[in-house]
């Protein structure tokens, strides 16, 4: 009897120390394998993209042909802080969003008109989406691809459930419009930890300019 | 359980103290490079994609 109870002791502190290892990988292994993507891409783009050429005038048309886990822009946002800064990959399953925010698929790209959709972590990966709600009207957003800097002025933010697949077209929530404005909606979920509801935030274009 | 397994290993007190070690240490190992990142994709955290 004697014996059982401090096996079943042992067998509980063991699982209890090995939930407190897992809570220690989601929040610091993530964010190192995630570090070590965000580096390995930004090295990626810069060779990719090699010495700006004069930048400042007009943006020059772009194509976006990128392979689903490969990056294409950087993706900055002051009001999260001045040194926050990532890279936007093809794709949002967990595969990539496990190393980066990503585009999601068949939505458009940056500066296009109609909506350029981005997913990314509330937490684990090093969190980054962690202070999107907290995004009001008029934080700016901005991205950097090869050719061209886009600015996005935020307008609104709502909470919508996962299947409301609405806000990925060209006109939210009306599939059947045609689009006329240039949008960005970025998404994570809400609230943090969870899979129940996603944040919503929607930005408008306010420039465009040659990087 | 613990007790029955120091009883098992070889040596005295230093010989078991460092297999001991390496033994926690290759199933923390396993844990964090194996168990937890195939557990953190079959678990519900943070499913943010929108399907």
């Amino acid at each position: 009897m004697r014996q059982a109870t401090r096996a079943a002791g042992e067998i509980f502190l063991t699982l209890g120390v090995i939930g407190m290892l897992f809570i220690g990988y989601l929040i610091w292994g993530t964010a190192m394998r995630a570090d070590s993507a965000q580096r390995q891409f930004t090295n990626e783009l810069n060779e990719q993209w090699g010495q700006a050429p004069a930048g400042g005038g007009q943006a020059r048309p772009e194509q976006f042909d990128v392979a689903t886990g490969q990056p294409f822009a950087f993706i900055r946002i002051p009001a999260f802080g001045p040194h926050w800064q990532f890279t936007l990959i093809e794709g949002t399953a967990l595969a990539q969003l496990d190393l980066s925010p990503g585009h999601v698929p068949d939505t458009q790209w940056p500066g296009q008109v109609g909506n350029f959709a981005v997913a990314g972590h509330r937490v684990t990966a090093g969190n980054p989406f962690w202070s999107l709600p907290s995004l009001r009207a008029g934080d700016l957003v901005y991205i950097q691809t090869k050719l061209n800097d886009y600015t996005y002025r935020v307008a609104g933010e709502r909470m919508v459930l996962p299947t409301d697949l609405g806000v990925l077209d060209p006109v939210p929530g009306h599939p059947a419009q045609q689009p006329t404005q240039r949008l960005i909606t970025l998404i994570t979920c809400d609230p943090a930890w969870t899979g129940t509801h996603r944040v919503i935030v929607t930005g408008v274009l306010v420039s465009a300019k040659a990087r | 359980m613990y007790g029955w397994l120091w009883q098992r290993l070889p040596g005295g007190t230093a010989a078991r103290t460092g297999t001991a070690t390496v033994l926690i240490l290759a199933a923390i190992a396993v844990l964090w490079f194996v168990v937890f990142p195939w557990a953190s994709v079959h678990l519900p955290i943070d499913m943010t994609g929108v399907d």
